[in-house]
């Protein structure tokens, strides 16, 4: 069967290439719409849109870099429109592939987009939002030109010049890890401090961040929406029969705080805060807290250990190997262990939370 | 969602019960009719449909999947359980599996931060840290070492953690579904380890994954030299994605939070990290309001896979097969016993297959049902003598919000009609 459609296809290609064109354009435009995902936990589109973490990208084409009124941008962004960067074709498949190499020093954390046809694809779409371009995406070439530069500009980052062997382990594999490597990846914190980088952040600095950025799922206190993880309060419920274990009642170390903020979110765009912004927010988890109460408190590794979290003392080691029920390790009991019948003392059915349904249920797995 | 899940594409009702049903009134309507037939099943005296007709030829199919009949056999999740499923599990469908490997599709998924997509070309591991030589690995540097085939269980330690309060769902696909068994190829972490030439001052090690969560782990350096592998096959083919394509770290018997997937990063430290996972979460709150920490161990358990809800008895009674599964993060177990009438009384079960060390364990108990209730329990022994406590006892020692390292005795109790239902008994 398949043998035949797919003839019937070609006859059809054949016949109408032009429509095929609309199509492959329409095609490029819809899965550049997917590629934008990636993009759209910090830009928005369309008629609403708005700048967030990054600037709106409506009318994109043509822009100087750097100049969405009322967006803050880097330091280096400025600069570089002011040097004159303006966003056309060219610049932004450059831009998309390597950003940091082309604005050192920008804050979009986004890593860059690794295949060319992505980069293709996302611009196709963003030409739909633009007055300007949307005209021409049919007949525009450009999108080739630029996949080959984006290639040309790949080469050089393999790391095929790095020597490899340059070692004396047991099996001489693998190579030594350069110091900008080890940097770019170790960015794990320790209680004692270890780990900390070099930056500052106050409370008063942390809010807007936190509103911007973490109060969609936590709430404005930190009171958790939904299922989303709740970060503040819950003090002295913890041998009650719902516990609320958030930040403040029950992590033993703040350096925790600071790292998982720093490795893991916001959710969906990790990696994206600087340095002194996660110090801000981490500062600012503290006041929902009331650990402190300072609006103009100021956390850096200056102080950072010394902030000792309410909840640390009551951790303790594994004992479960000295239960009773382990202890023992006698035979078990084969026959007659229980006096009399058997009852049933509780049943899921009566719940009736298995899923089939809308159903809401207790309990929790992390 | 059962709905679904017991339809095949053509929408046919292929559950056990609704296969036998259909089966059955298609004989009663060809009765009914009184047309001359042969007298006997039509499925055997007349010629069915794939006995005359050609299949899909060799062509069809270049990545095999189950029959469609098998369309309920499926992972699933239990919506309400967490905020996004991005950030959520899934559950193995043990009630339909049988011996103790699962098929690579079916192990259930936990991740933090959704299925990250990595090209085996783009990833690297590094190891760092307290070394003499920091080293970055591809992964055809990390082939160029000596493997191994390991087998082993991976459990999550929040398996069986919604029961803490009592019986809350019905099926032990999403009672004890959080664990999975197969065969690992890899390379014993203690080559790398070895490669980058850990100083006497490494103590801890600190596994990190390359996905949106960086998921992190400290883990003793004694257990990373003893049986960790750094594993990039599992059952033969590829970690799937969701297991943590291209290389995942395997900790053998220890909880499965600490199998880092999407591994990146190894660094060799003097003290554990305090992680995000290991303070806030994996951490046991008990009834006084302290809370273990560092419980890495799964301790013994087992489960009754059939009969339990998901799977009744339908052929009522008469001989019957009571199977289930039974594992230890401290080694082999020794024995499973079962009870008919919620732990009265016990006998022991027959083990059958290959018994490895912190892999599952195949049971089954060959009875004749005389179709009375039955309270069904099961009850692991493992190598060390450690016996698997009843629920009643682990609340006793630790309360109802640990959250983690539920591995009391289940109870399903079975009707005359044979179904299955999750309860707690006296």
């Amino acid at each position: 069967m398949s043998k035949f459609l797919k003839a019937g296809v070609v006859v059809a290609a054949v016949v109408g290439s032009a429509v095929i064109a609309d199509i492959a354009e329409s095609a490029e435009i819809a899965e550049g719409e997917k590629v934008f995902r990636k993009c759209a936990a910090c830009h928005t589109v369309g008629e609403d849109a708005k700048s967030r973490v990054g600037p709106h990208l409506n009318d994109l084409f043509g822009r100087t870099a750097g100049t969405v009124d009322g967006f803050k941008y880097s330091a280096a962004m400025v600069a570089a429109g002011e040097g004159g960067l303006a966003w056309d074709e060219q610049s932004l498949t450059q831009f998309l592939v390597k950003p940091r190499e082309v604005v050192s020093g920008t804050k979009m954390a986004f890593a860059g987009l690794r295949k060319s046809v992505d980069v293709a694809n996302v611009l196709a779409y963003l030409k739909t939002f633009d007055a300007d371009m949307a005209a021409t995406v049919a007949t525009d070439e450009a999108p080739e030109e630029a996949s080959a530069a984006a290639e040309t500009e790949e080469t050089p980052a393999q790391p095929a010049e790095l020597p490899s062997a340059d070692h004396d382990g047991p099996m001489k594999l693998g190579r030594l890890a350069t110091e900008d490597e080890i940097a770019a990846w170790d960015i794990d914190i320790r209680p004692d401090g270890l780990g900390l980088p070099p930056g500052r952040g106050t409370v008063a600095q942390g809010e807007p961040i936190y509103t911007d950025n973490c109060a969609v799922c936590h709430g404005d206190f930190g009171e958790g929406i939904g299922r989303w993880p709740v970060l503040a309060g819950g003090q002295d419920t913890l041998t009650n029969e719902r516990p609320i274990k958030t930040v403040g009642s029950y992590w033993p170390y703040l350096s925790t705080v600071y790292d998982y903020i720093r490795r893991a979110m916001p959710f969906g765009n990790a990696r994206s805060l600087t340095d002194d912004e996660v110090y801000a927010l981490t500062a600012y988890v503290l006041y929902l807290n009331d650990i402190v109460d300072d609006e103009e408190f100021e956390l850096s590794p200056d102080n950072f250990t010394e902030i000792g979290m309410p909840n640390e003392d009551n951790f303790i080691p594994d004992t479960r190997p000295a239960e009773e029920h382990y202890a023992e390790k006698t035979e078990p009991c084969m026959s007659d262990c229980k006096p009399g019948p058997v009852k049933i003392t509780m049943r899921a059915q009566v719940l009736d939370v298995t899923p089939d349904g809308d159903e809401e249920g207790g309990g929790a797995i992390d | 969602m059962s709905g679904r899940n017991n339809k095949s594409k053509s929408g046919v009702d292929t559950s056990r019960r609704g296969f036998l049903t259909a089966g059955l009134a298609g004989g009663a309507a060809l009765a009914a009719t009184g047309m001359a037939r042969a007298n006997g099943d039509p499925l055997i005296t007349e010629i069915q449909d794939w006995n005359r007709y050609l299949g899909d030829g060799v062509d069809a199919a270049p990545y095999g999947m189950p029959s469609e009949f098998e369309a309920h056999v499926v992972r699933r999740d239990v919506p309400w359980l967490t905020a996004d499923p991005v950030s959520s599990v899934n559950f193995t469908p043990l009630h339909e599996l049988d011996g103790i490997i699962t098929p690579n599709g079916l192990c259930f998924e936990r991740h933090h931060g959704g299925v990250a997509e990595i090209d085996p070309a783009d990833h690297r591991l590094m190891i760092h840290g307290l070394v003499e030589r920091p080293l970055v690995f591809t992964m055809q540097d990390l082939m160029r070492f000596p493997r191994e085939n390991r087998i082993y269980f991976l459990e999550c330690a929040a398996n069986s953690g919604m029961e803490w309060r009592g019986s809350q769902l019905n099926g032990c696909q999403f009672t004890h579904g959080m664990v999975h068994c197969v065969v690992y190829t890899g390379v014993p972490l203690k080559y790398l380890l070895d490669e980058a030439g850990v100083k006497t001052s490494g103590k801890w090690l600190l596994a990190e994954g390359a996905d949106a969560a960086a998921m992190t782990r400290s883990i003793p350096i004694e257990k990373a030299l003893e049986d960790c592998l750094v594993a990039f096959k599992m059952n033969g083919e590829a970690l799937r994605p969701e297991q943590g394509y291209p290389v995942r770290l395997v900790v053998p018997g220890w909880e499965g939070n600490m199998w880092i997937k999407w591994l990146r990063r190894l660094e060799v430290g003097d003290e554990p990290w305090g992680q995000r996972e290991e303070t806030s979460k994996y951490t046991d709150l008990l009834a006084n309001g302290q809370a273990r920490r560092h419980t890495w161990a799964m301790e013994v358990k087992s489960v009754i896979t059939s009969p339990s809800p998901q799977a009744p008895i339908a052929h009522g009674p008469g001989r019957t097969v009571i199977t289930g599964l039974a594992w230890s993060g401290n080694g082999r177990i020794d024995r499973v016993d079962v009870s008919l009438d919620g732990g009265r009384n016990w006998r022991p079960a027959r083990i059958d297959g290959p018994s490895i060390s912190k892999a599952l364990h195949r049971f089954y108990l060959d009875i004749d049902w005389d179709g009375s209730e039955m309270l069904l329990q099961s009850r692991a022994m493992d190598e060390t003598g450690m016996i698997q406590p009843m629920k009643d006892e682990l609340r006793a020692a630790r309360g109802e919000n640990s959250i983690y390292h539920n591995n009391g005795i289940q109870t399903w109790h079975v009707n005359g009609d044979g179904v299955a239902e999750n309860v707690e008994v006296s």
